[in-house]
């Protein structure tokens, strides 16, 4: 082929996933198509895209074209694969000696399947490299360099595109699964303020019974012990009734202006001696010129207490809880974030936090998180936590800043 | 305290017959109403001191009991119980007149506590 022509067939390649890049929202549809043009244009056998899976840390497989279907089927690799490319080259590394190459998982197959060389091309966005499309080939055959060049911008599209549609599909994903809690969460809250009252006669009966009673036992008594035990499942009933009707209330938040730094502060000296107990330290890296924002005072410290007080918990000891405050004015939101180095939450129970009732701890409610989510919700902010099992957690909390705090941030440095 | 002349409004049996136990003992007289209407009856033909009056009584509701008993028996200390406590109802009832307010469940020292103080309070 002569090299204007391959070049054209490069140019068709690029303009593909440009014009993919406007017109799909699904993508399967772009991996598929980036599999298929790039090895019709490099005459390849076939080729096969890996993505980063950002919580494993392991590439699966998410498309492929030409190949045997088992290729499809293939398990995930670790993140090892993509170490050549993790200081920053964007090189195609071409493997000519495919039986004795330790990139290749499975030589032999590849062997009987008639491929005779590969190249690996990093997917790389914002010098992080996301994943790698590998190009089968059935005879060995030199590149020149312009060659790879354009390989190289054309995977750099590529990845583009990739990484805003998996951006997208988060969020749509993240979205749908918050309107289905913000549902579960409200019939759950019209339920509490229906059971709340008719629970909380029959405890009223068994705590004046009871309380009146301890005053008539005999000193020494065992019976006092069991009734000491009445009275006080009685109080715990009372705290996680009181807990459900507080979320079944209108949590409509009472917002004013106010400082983010400064609820933290008193959230902190709140907590202070629960801190000094169990020998945590704490390291704040506050940003220093946050806007004032609209939001409830009350309610944003307690979610902040909330969320520190479940660090503390999940610190056994020694342990240190870091918290950042920081401004992003191009997405109009302030975040928070706290980090401890506690034990951390399994994979298995990542996704059930913000659940009402479920908790880890056993005298837990397992109402704070799911309190603590409505109310960010009603600021109409963001929380998530990231999680390691054994390394710790990080809750992220996001809040608007409206334009108007804004001005007023630079209406107060003029008064200065 | 000296004793006071009593009136439980509640729906709850068990609740006025727990009132009624805990209250005597200290030397109370306590009678016992199951509704808004017979508690409303009962203060037409008895004095009372205090009133511990249920928000949430089948026939009335608690509010509307509260307003007739200050309007009729203005000198009577109220204290409210309600078994769905919000600070907005508790005000609400404050302002109505009520002297206190019983979050249910309580215990029978919460129970002497209150009858105690609004005694004292009320002179």
């Amino acid at each position: 082929m002569e090299s204007s022509d391959i070049f054209k067939n490069y140019f068709g390649v690029f303009r593909d996933i440009i014009r993919m890049m406007h017109s799909t929202n699904s993508l399967e549809e772009v991996l598929n198509l980036g599999v298929r043009r790039t090895s019709k244009v490099l005459n390849a056998k076939g080729a096969l895209v890996r993505l980063l899976n950002k919580t494993t840390h392991q590439l699966e497989v998410r498309a492929a074209w030409g190949m045997d279907k088992r290729y499809l089927s293939k398990g995930p690799v670790s993140s090892d694969k993509l170490l050549p490319w993790d200081k920053g080259g964007k090189k195609i590394h071409i493997i000519s000696d495919i039986l004795n190459a330790p990139q290749v998982a499975y030589p032999q197959h590849a062997w009987d399947q008639g491929i005779r060389m590969m190249l690996d091309i990093p997917l790389i966005v914002n010098s992080q490299v996301i994943g790698l499309m590998r190009i089968y080939l059935t005879e060995p055959r030199q590149f020149l360099d312009d060659e790879l060049d354009f390989m190289i911008t054309v995977a750099e599209q590529f990845a583009c595109v990739i990484e805003r549609l998996r951006l997208m599909e988060n969020q749509k994903a993240h979205y749908n699964h918050l309107a289905l809690h913000m549902e579960k969460m409200s019939s759950l809250g019209r339920m509490a303020a229906g059971i709340a009252h008719e629970i909380n006669n029959p405890l009223a009966g068994i705590l004046l019974y009871s309380s009146s009673l301890i005053k008539k036992v005999p000193p020494e008594s065992p019976l006092e012990e069991g009734l000491q035990i009445i009275m006080s499942e009685t109080q715990r009933c009372k705290v996680i009734i009181q807990g459900l009707l507080e979320f079944s209330r209108d949590q409509e938040p009472q917002k004013a202006p106010a400082n983010v730094n400064d609820i933290l502060d008193k959230a902190l000296t709140i907590l202070n001696n629960e801190f000094y107990i169990h020998h945590i330290r704490i390291d704040e890296d506050l940003e220093n010129n946050l806007p004032l924002t609209l939001l409830d005072e009350n309610q944003i410290e307690q979610v902040l207490i909330n969320i520190l007080l479940n660090a503390a918990h999940a610190i056994e000891k020694d342990g240190i809880i870091s918290i950042k405050t920081r401004m992003d004015i191009e997405h109009a939101k302030l975040s928070i974030e706290i980090a401890d180095n506690g034990c951390g939450i399994s994979v298995k129970e990542i996704g059930k936090i913000f659940d009402p009732f479920f908790s880890t701890k056993p005298s837990g409610t397992g109402l704070g998180l799911a309190l603590s989510y409505g109310i960010i919700k009603n600021h109409q902010g963001d929380i998530r936590v990231e999680s390691q099992s054994g390394k710790g957690s990080c809750f992220i909390i996001d809040l608007p800043i409206l334009p108007s705090d804004l001005q007023k941030k630079e209406g107060s440095g003029d008064l200065k | 305290m000296k004793p006071v002349n009593i009136l439980v409004i509640d729906d709850e049996r068990v609740i006025c017959d727990a009132c009624h136990l805990i209250l005597s003992e200290k030397g109370h007289t306590v009678e016992r109403q199951l509704s808004g209407k017979s508690g409303l009856e009962a203060l037409e033909s008895e004095q009372y001191d205090v009133v511990l009056l249920d928000m949430m009584l089948p026939d009335m509701d608690g509010m509307n009991v509260l307003k007739m008993i200050k309007k009729e028996r203005p000198e009577v200390c109220i204290i409210v119980m309600t078994g769905y406590s919000t600070v907005s109802n508790a005000v609400k009832a404050m302002k109505l007149g009520a002297l206190d307010f019983l979050a249910k469940p309580f215990t029978d020292d919460e129970l002497v506590a209150a009858i105690e103080r609004v005694c004292s309070d009320g002179g």
